[in-house]
């Protein structure tokens, strides 16, 4: 194969298992955001963006939609014959390789495929964050540095600043120290999950760190934290701009609804950075004769017959006559019949809610059989794709109502095969 | 099962034009119903209907045809074998004038094909239909040709295809472009015929110098080949002339014949634009009755009307009855009635535009109003 002096590897293949039921059939990579998009929408339009040819997917966890989803990276323009978009999930080996351990044994078993391209510079990324970034300029600070592993930072407010993986610098931005969330912060510098690394130099740091049965071989705790203590040149690269990492329910709510709070934080109208993403084929989205919509995103095939407030529409969405959607977030597919009333909830792919559900986070007389505190917080209600909710039912806040309840309260859920989804909301 | 014909798409016709809106481009090229162009229904047609090889004949102006086309990707017909072929007119290097007929460069496309039938289509009519029942019964009837035609009333004037049909349901009399014609039965611009026998017509064409190779000039040997003829069942938009290009855009509206358009078994392919989702603003205005797509942002008052992607309506503006086109930007407080707007065009602030109905206004491509 052809050089590629960068190439980029972008780690798809976790659960995201915060994000509960919406993960439970796809990985988080290919969960919808934004209206049109899918969350990897933005790491492979930044690929494509920033002139990255050569991109390997690594999928583990349900892999279906996202490969299918993917496809030959045509809608990124990654269709190529020197590089492209490849899917790398794990495979067997005579000596017996296995499912990918962590982040960093997910690149070490990928060694061949990354060689085969000779690239001088790997970047590292995940399949779960929203934002736009220019990787070549992370790219170039890192040869300015004279790096051996440059970690894109973001400054995080500092109370926040322990939740997350801090980096501590010198003047010059190197990094002398690594804290994962430290009780006392002595930065605000927090990874995005974004590395860019000199390939030599990886590649032996990688082959180290399978050696060493202690690691959890993964990037953050082990990975990097060894290379800045062996004394490798480990640099940071400050982001600014929007970032957001939507691995729990509150998060991809939020950042959903940062689109219509504040379109300009991330400009998805801006023509010089197009986040591209596959096209469901479907006609203009339409507006009903008694439609009453107000700050709304909406896209491709879907119909407004009743009421929408600050809410993401994504396509192939109906809502009927007498329907009133606040704050919400609508996945592909999903259809909200006349008379429900939806605050604050996530409707998933399909899922079709029945004549007068309401679904609110103070309901009066809601049913509290799907709270699940631990994952939905805020008043926030998800529905799983896939599913039907009965006419009538009333659900209070910070639920989460999956296919499980299907099978115990089938008088409230029902659930529908989801095999017809790629045909119809792809 | 596989289908053996190929596509013939007559992208361009010199008997219908919707002035400015045409000057610019192919009818086959005209914006319709918000995301689409006239091909992409009749592409999406002959590609649901199994065809895989598909020619379009560009007379002039087919600049924006091209670059809505490109390799084929969105009707899958990038291909290794087959797939999408442009046939602008040879150009004499003498004269400089397309050469003496269209037919030479469609005669090269139809005999390289391996296909034992032609599906040739006009693009001044939209529709979502199979063509496979059509081609069936064109081999079992062993007509000649088979012509499909919808029952929408006596067409008064120009440009019309009237027919009449015989007993076995054979065309026995044509009218075309005819002021009074008795007939409720009208051809739609689509026929099938057989490879040979279209080789044949064309070379009798060039031979007797016709130069319009065109639906018309085909079916016009109703007299001495058996013209079999297919009612059209599916909604059919006529695209004949500014009013009936407002006509049918506006028919797009009505949720019936919308969802038998844009059918989830037959989708309609177009080239994606990857805009960003459509914004309406908070405190916007009324929005009902309306097809809006990707990129627009819509603060403004709008009704019954068409917006394609990327137009801007601003605060306190006002639009109504209107089909604007990619990117037209409509400023604060402008009032629009009755208005077909073409691509990038902008009202500045406070405009007035009012047409009336059957008599829309148009602006055209690249306007400052």
């Amino acid at each position: 194969m052809a050089k590629q002096e960068v190439i980029a590897m972008i780690l798809a293949g976790g659960q995201g298992s915060r994000l509960g039921v919406l993960t439970e059939l796809v990985a988080k990579p290919a969960v919808p955001f934004g209206s049109r998009y899918r969350i990897i929408d933005f790491p492979l339009s930044n690929c494509t963006n920033s002139g990255i040819e050569a991109v390997g997917v690594l999928t583990q966890y349900q892999p279906l939609e996202l490969n299918s989803y993917i496809g030959n990276g045509h809608s990124w323009d990654l269709d190529r014959n020197n590089g492209g978009t490849y899917i790398l999930p794990p495979y067997l080996s005579q000596v017996g390789n296995d499912w990918y351990k962590g982040t960093a044994n997910a690149i070490y078993q990928n060694i061949p495929f990354i060689d085969s391209y000779e690239p001088k510079y790997v970047i590292i990324l995940s399949g779960d964050h929203i934002y736009k970034m220019d990787y070549l300029k992370m790219v170039e600070s890192h040869i300015r540095n004279g790096a051996e592993a440059t970690i894109a930072v973001i400054e995080v407010p500092w109370e926040e600043a322990s939740r997350f993986g801090i980096m501590n610098t010198d003047e010059t931005g190197r990094i002398i120290e690594f804290e994962e969330k430290p009780d006392v912060p002595k930065s605000n510098l927090a990874s995005m999950g974004i590395y860019c690394f000199s390939w030599d130099v990886l590649r032996e740091a990688l082959i180290k760190d399978e050696a060493n049965p202690d690691s959890r071989n993964d990037f953050g705790a082990n990975v990097i934290p060894g290379m800045i203590e062996a004394g490798y040149a480990v640099y940071t690269y400050a982001f600014e701009g929007y970032w957001k990492d939507v691995g729990t329910i509150s998060s991809l709510w939020e950042s959903n609804m940062d689109l219509l709070t504040d379109p300009s934080l991330i400009n998805l109208r801006d023509l010089g950075w197009t986040i591209y993403s596959r096209n469901p084929q479907r006609p203009s989205h339409y507006f009903g004769p008694e439609s009453n919509v107000d700050n709304i995103a909406i896209t491709d095939g879907s119909e407004i017959f009743g009421e929408c407030h600050s809410t993401i529409v994504s396509y192939n969405v109906v809502v009927e006559e007498g329907a009133v959607i606040t704050d919400s977030i609508l996945m592909p597919g999903s259809y909200i019949e006349a008379g429900a009333v939806l605050t604050r909830c996530i409707v998933g792919m399909d899922t079709r809610v029945e004549r007068n559900v309401r679904a609110t986070p103070d309901e009066a007389d809601g049913l509290d059989l799907f709270v699940n505190d631990k994952l939905c917080k805020d008043g926030i209600t998800v529905f799983a794709p896939n599913l039907v909710i009965k006419e009538g039912t009333k659900i209070v806040g910070n639920s989460m109502i999956g296919a499980d309840h299907a099978r115990k309260y089938p008088q409230y859920v029902e659930e529908v095969p989801h095999y017809s989804r790629m045909e119809v909301s792809l | 099962m596989i289908t053996d014909a190929m596509g013939l798409i007559l992208a361009d016709n010199r008997r219908i034009q919707l002035g400015a809106l045409t000057r610019p481009r192919a009818i086959a090229a005209m914006p319709f119903a918000g995301r689409f162009r006239i091909i992409d229904f009749t592409l999406s047609n002959m590609v649901n209907s199994g065809i895989k090889r598909v020619g379009v004949v560009a007379l002039t102006k087919y600049k924006s045809l091209m670059d809505h086309m490109g390799t084929g990707a969105p009707w899958d017909l990038d291909r290794m074998r087959q797939g999408l072929y442009m046939i602008p007119p040879y150009i004499n290097p003498i004269t400089r004038e397309p050469d003496r007929t269209d037919a030479q460069s469609v005669i090269d496309y139809v005999e390289t094909g391996d296909q034992k039938y032609v599906v040739i289509s006009s693009s001044d009519f939209v529709t979502n239909t199979s063509y496979k029942p059509l081609i069936n019964a064109h081999i079992e009837s062993r007509a000649d040709m088979t012509v499909l035609y919808h029952e929408d009333g006596p067409i008064e004037g120009p440009p019309s295809m009237a027919i009449e049909l015989d007993e076995g349901g054979c065309v026995r009399d044509l009218m075309v472009d005819f002021p009074r014609p008795a007939s409720q039965k009208n051809a739609v611009g689509l026929i099938v015929i057989s490879r040979d026998l279209l080789l044949q017509l064309l070379a009798e064409m060039m031979a007797r110098g016709i130069a319009d190779f065109s639906i018309v000039a085909i079916l016009q040997n109703y007299k001495r080949l058996r013209v079999h003829a297919i009612e059209l069942e599916a909604p059919l938009l006529r695209i004949h002339s500014v009013a009936s290009y407002f006509d049918a855009s506006m028919k797009v509206l009505d949720r019936d014949i919308r969802h038998m358009l844009f059918s989830v078994d037959r989708p309609i392919y177009t080239k994606a634009k990857n805009r960003a989702p459509c914004i309406v603003a908070p405190g916007s205005g009324i929005v009902k009755n309306v097809l809006a797509s990707d990129g627009c942002a819509i603060m403004g008052h709008v009704e019954n009307s068409i917006l394609f992607r990327g137009c801007v309506i601003g605060r306190g503006a006002r639009v109504t009855n209107s089909v604007l086109f990619q990117d037209v930007q409509i400023s604060d407080g402008v009032v629009l009635d009755h208005v077909i707007i073409d691509k990038n065009s902008v009202v500045k602030m406070d405009g007035r535009l009012l047409g009336q109905p059957g008599f829309p206004i148009v602006i055209e491509k690249n306007a400052i109003v």
